[in-house]
């Protein structure tokens, strides 16, 4: 009987609680709420992970504009023609059929941090408990003089995958015979630190096969870049005397760029190309902005759990974040999710939460069955993300090696496709 | 009464090898859930349905995962990415991840 009391006691007392809470407690669900913004990399596997680990003791709603997501990752490979387009876009469905995330295909417009809203483009509102926010870059148009959002279908960025990539890639089929392919890389920090020099790759194999007189400038407002002894060496071995590679204290610095004339001028001189891809810098995306938790152009987190410094509701993922010594790739923000939904599965549910552990590789293809890589381990210090151990390829490596680490970059794109979607 | 026998034969014997797998020292301090939170690193490249590229490993024996890990971990097995995952395990993880890729439906 005393126990049974006690009991009672208890169940009114967590109704009274759960009474007295109500108000503060915007979602009126059972079930606690976690919204997720941004389908790719990392905002795609914060929602699988949640949604499948919490086995539907969370409510995860992804929302997401497109229906088809085409990855970044890879996407010079189908510029390259090693894959074809349909091959590297991905369809949300198997996150709703197999864990129940409620998939919404709208913009995220704005944040409401203090009521744990978020508004979309449809004008409803969403409640949370946590929002992760994986944004992903937006384009700085005015950060190169001449560059503008009309400018990127003559110069185009594609830097962000989807259709840009297929603009380029015919314009680079139809380039003038002989003719100048140039490429504007953007400055640091930047998604995908190796991809400029991927790209250049690419566009020299295509070139090498169908135009074999034509040449790539690349005007670089950097001194240096990412696996650039393998890159520079690739070129030369493959590509003997296309690829020219101008860094910024020989250029001078880039003044602008004239979509027009297809005018790159810079201090040492003013390079005319028949195709170019200008790369301006980036910044996170709109809604880390409106949201309140950037600093400058990127979102402070705490190493050990990706939530934001400004926000210990909202977490920020990815290319948007600074995440210190890990670079702006899908494997880092992949990576960087894992972090978060173990973190948000403990907040919300009391499940065990482990030590961070992130990890990445990029892997790059320079010709065909040339493919090198990059990769480290990190861990949460106090205060950063930071590096544990890493290594890079060889440039001395055989080419069996070589065939073997493109193979292997195969399997880690059907594996991370897999891990996203699936 | 060779029906009781022979049943209480089996069940000594999966005693035994129960005592035998749980006595195994490289599977020592295996924490099913921590396994599952550090397969996470695992499941970016490694895919339950295919070996093109990177082998499949789910289901695979417990001890084998284990050996595997520690061969890396040592640098007797070649492959960067396998080196640097492995040399930032300790046993304990090691063997946290062995049951559980084992868990899994291959």
């Amino acid at each position: 009987m005393h126990n049974l009391s006690r009991r009672s006691f208890v169940s009114f007392a967590l109704a009274s609680t759960s009474l007295l809470a109500m108000p503060a407690i915007s979602t009126g669900s059972a079930r606690p709420k976690v919204v997720v913004v941004g389908g790719g990399a990392g905002g795609a596997t914060a929602a699988r992970y949640i949604a499948k680990d919490s086995k539907g003791a969370i409510d995860v709603t992804l929302i997401e504009a497109s229906k088809h997501y085409y990855t970044c990752f890879y996407s010079n490979l189908y510029l390259g023609g090693f894959r074809d387009y349909d091959s590297i876009g991905h369809s949300y469905d198997n996150l709703s059929a197999n864990h129940g995330v409620n998939v919404v295909h709208d913009w995220a417009i704005s944040v409401d941090s203090s009521a744990r809203k978020v508004r979309l483009g449809s004008g409803a509102n969403v409640s949370y408990d946590r929002l992760v926010l994986s944004p992903g870059i937006d384009i700085k148009y005015d950060s190169i003089d001449g560059y503008s959002v009309e400018a990127q279908t003559k110069m185009p960025h594609a830097w962000k995958s989807g259709t840009q990539v297929k603009v380029l890639r015919d314009q680079v089929l139809n380039m003038p015979k002989g003719g100048t392919f140039a490429m504007v890389p953007p400055p640091n920090p930047y998604r995908c630190p190796p991809g400029p020099y991927e790209r250049i790759s690419m566009v020299a194999h295509i070139l090498k096969e169908k135009n074999p007189t034509a040449k790539i400038v690349v005007i670089d407002p950097k001194n240096k870049f990412s696996k650039q002894g393998l890159f520079m060496a690739g070129w030369e071995k493959h590509y003997p005397g296309m690829v020219e590679w101008i860094d910024n204290d020989t250029h001078g610095g880039i003044k602008n760029v004239n979509p027009e004339t297809m005018e790159i001028e810079t201090d040492l001189d003013t390079f005319k190309a028949d195709v170019a891809c200008v790369v301006p810098a980036q910044r996170a995306g709109a809604i880390a902005m409106n949201a309140g938790v950037t600093d400058g152009d990127w979102s402070p987190i705490v190493p050990a759990s990706m939530q934001t410094k400004a926000d210990g509701n909202i977490y920020v993922l990815g290319d948007a974040s600074v995440a210190s010594a890990m670079p702006k790739s899908g494997f880092s923000a992949n990576s960087q999710a894992k972090v978060a939904a173990n973190h948000i599965r403990g907040e919300l549910t009391d499940s065990r939460v482990f030590p961070a552990k992130f990890s990445n590789t990029c892997w790059s293809l320079v010709a065909t069955n040339d493919g090198i890589k990059v990769g480290a381990n990190y861990k949460a210090g106090e205060e950063k993300i930071e590096v544990v151990d890493k290594f890079v390829s060889k440039t001395d490596e055989g080419n069996a090696k070589r065939k073997k680490t493109y193979e292997e970059s195969i399997g880690w794109y059907n594996g991370i496709t897999t891990d996203m979607f699936s | 009464m060779v029906n009781i026998v022979f049943k209480f034969f089996i069940a000594i014997s999966c005693l035994l090898i129960f005592r035998g797998l749980l006595a195994e020292p490289l599977l020592d301090g295996a924490d099913f859930d921590y396994g599952e939170y550090l397969s996470g690193q695992c499941l970016t490249c490694h895919q339950s349905s295919s070996d093109e590229g990177i082998p499949a490993i789910n289901g695979a024996e417990a001890l084998y995962i284990a050996k595997k890990l520690i061969l890396y971990k040592n640098k007797e097995l070649e492959n960067e990415v396998m080196q640097l995952v492995a040399s930032a395990l300790d046993k304990e993880q090691i063997a946290s991840l062995a049951i559980y890729f084992n868990s899994l439906e291959k």
